[in-house]
């Protein structure tokens, strides 16, 4: 069994997004449950959150976008750039906590005191640009953590697999020129799903030409569709890449019951994606994984969806029968 | 959705004196097919294409003495013995939709742009009415796309419309799609938002179906 850590902190739901709003404190509490009751709490190693260090972030973000949202929360204001990203008092706290807990983890994998984690963090992260907040997202929790292990760990290729059912936008654009991180997403066609970017044909610039690359996958698809390009695009292109650490954007929004996307995944379908990904993960990055939560709102599979997840991670597959 | 925002206003021209090695030049330089040809008083007067100055240089395959000769006769060729004169030109009141239908019917890339003076205004050429047409489409914001299945009568846009509105998202546009099955239409609306539930929930109180494009434009999908 793997020694797998998991960050979680009752401070996550302290960012309020109002009413009408998919993403919820809510979900943060159904993962929860589901680990819960899947017992596969007592096998997991809690990870501390603490804030992060402001130059963290800095090493992704621009310095007034961080101001902006730190002051648009303290003066009280609902929204940061667009409707989407509603904000509360907290959220700028509790995103500085996300980051910083992130990186924790990311230290306990890098010291070799875990073998992986799961990061259940709230607000989100793969959408947020350098300079702006987007669809919900305000720091992209997993490109600072990407820098992170780059700059303070000296690793050279790291490798990213977003297979939230939205295109990671920010996390694209962040890495897009640059071949030291690779980043690989599996989405819903971005003609019909958000953001609208993410096409196959999206494969990097300048020297990075080659370290980006999109799977869209049409509305209506599911398991067979997710299979194929999992098997067709990522496995050949990670194996050639050879990353030291991947990091997973765990988005459960492509489940067939979410009403975020026309993408039909079934739960057993996730669990084999995360299969393949730990298998990756054992032949080129000695078993390190960092899984950090992006979206998934259907608050009635979370706590499977999560559960496997997790149990994958323990190595424990038995548990997801 | 008229071309003058989707112009070049910067318009690359020639003067019709100048040889047409200049011509030739002017045209790798700036990676452009056509030049309008331009008096001094800023009106126009012709275009050369690259394809009238590639017919009229010398080619590669002809001997070196045959070349010499030649080039003494190129050398003197100007762009007003080579231009078009009868030129096909656009208004800035035209529309996007003009400009695209005009150079489909008469194969041209590029078509210069012109005031009550023949004064050249700028050029609008078949990438620029795309990137019209992709800003027209609001694909250049984030957002996402819903298929919506109504009732083939008058009113529906509307309800739809206004629906979004209340929603207080932003659009980028709506598609109307007809003869998806008889008596129905299908509105595709690009909505500038990641939060699509409300909206949905609310269309479909509506009494408004929500459906897979794909079930429009494909076949049936293999079973999963
Ligand atoms: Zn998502």
């Amino acid at each position: 069994m793997n020694r797998t850590g998991l960050l979680y902190d009752e401070r996550y739901l302290r960012h309020r997004t109002g009413e009408g709003h998919p993403e919820v404190p809510d979900r943060l509490q159904a993962i929860l449950k589901g680990l819960e009751d899947g017992n596969l709490l007592p096998r997991l190693t809690r990870v501390e959150a603490r804030p992060a260090d402001q130059r963290r972030i800095e090493t992704v973000h621009d310095v007034a976008h961080i101001r902006r949202f730190e002051e648009a929360c303290l003066m009280g204001k609902s929204e940061l750039d667009h409707p989407d990203n509603q904000i509360c008092y907290e959220t700028f706290e509790t995103a500085l906590l996300a980051v910083g807990g992130i990186l924790e983890a990311a230290r306990l994998v890098l010291e070799g005191r875990l073998d992986n984690a799961f990061c259940a963090v709230r607000p989100p992260g793969h959408h947020a640009e350098v300079d702006r907040a987007l669809g919900f997202c305000f720091f992209n929790n997993v490109a600072v953590t990407a820098r992170f292990i780059q700059q303070e760990w000296g690793l050279k290729r790291v490798g990213i697999i977003d297979f939230d059912v939205h295109h990671g936008n920010g996390t694209q654009h962040i890495f897009e020129r640059d071949h030291t991180v690779f980043y690989y997403s599996i989405h819903e066609h971005p003609t019909f799903a958000y953001p609208g970017t993410g096409r196959e044909f999206e494969r990097g610039l300048e020297t990075g030409y080659g370290y980006t690359l999109n799977s869209p996958v049409l509305p209506g698809y599911g398991d067979l569709e997710y299979r194929d390009a999992i098997q067709r695009d990522l496995i050949p292109a990670f194996d050639r890449f050879q990353p030291e650490i991947i990091l997973v954007s765990a988005g459960f929004d492509a489940h067939q019951d979410d009403d975020m996307s026309n993408i039909n995944l079934s739960t057993a379908g996730y669990s084999w994606i995360m299969e393949q990904i730990m298998a990756l993960a054992e032949r080129h990055a000695r078993g390190r994984v960092i899984s950090i939560l992006e979206g998934g709102y259907c608050l009635e599979r979370l706590p499977e969806l999560a559960r496997n997840h997790v149990g994958i991670l323990l190595g424990n597959h038995e548990i997801m029968k | 959705m008229f071309i003058q925002r989707s112009m070049t206003r910067k318009v690359i021209t020639i003067h019709p004196e100048a040889g047409v090695i200049e011509a030739r030049d002017l045209l790798q330089q700036h990676k452009i097919h056509s030049l309008p040809v331009v008096g001094l008083e800023g009106t126009l007067i012709g275009i050369v294409t690259d394809r009238d100055v590639r017919s009229a240089l010398p080619a590669t395959i002809l001997s070196e003495a045959e070349l010499g000769q030649l080039k003494e006769r190129v050398a003197q060729l100007k762009v007003k013995d080579i231009m078009t004169t009868q030129v096909v030109t656009l208004s800035p009141n035209n529309t996007l939709e003009d400009a695209l239908l005009l150079m489909q019917q008469i194969h041209v890339g590029a078509l210069p742009v012109i005031d009550r003076d023949r004064k050249i205004l700028g050029i609008i050429a078949f990438r620029d009415i795309l990137r019209g047409f992709a800003e027209v489409l609001g694909i250049d914001e984030p957002g996402t796309l819903l298929c919506i299945l109504a009732d083939d009568r008058q009113g529906q846009m509307k309800r739809i419309v206004d629906a979004i509105t209340e929603e207080k998202i932003r659009f980028g546009s709506v598609l109307v799609a007809r003869g998806w099955e008889k008596g129905k239409r299908a509105f595709f609306p690009y909505l500038f938002t990641h939060n699509i539930v409300g909206i949905k929930k609310k269309l479909e109180g509506l009494g408004f179906t929500l459906i897979n494009p794909i079930e429009m434009y494909l076949e049936p999908l293999p079973p999963a």
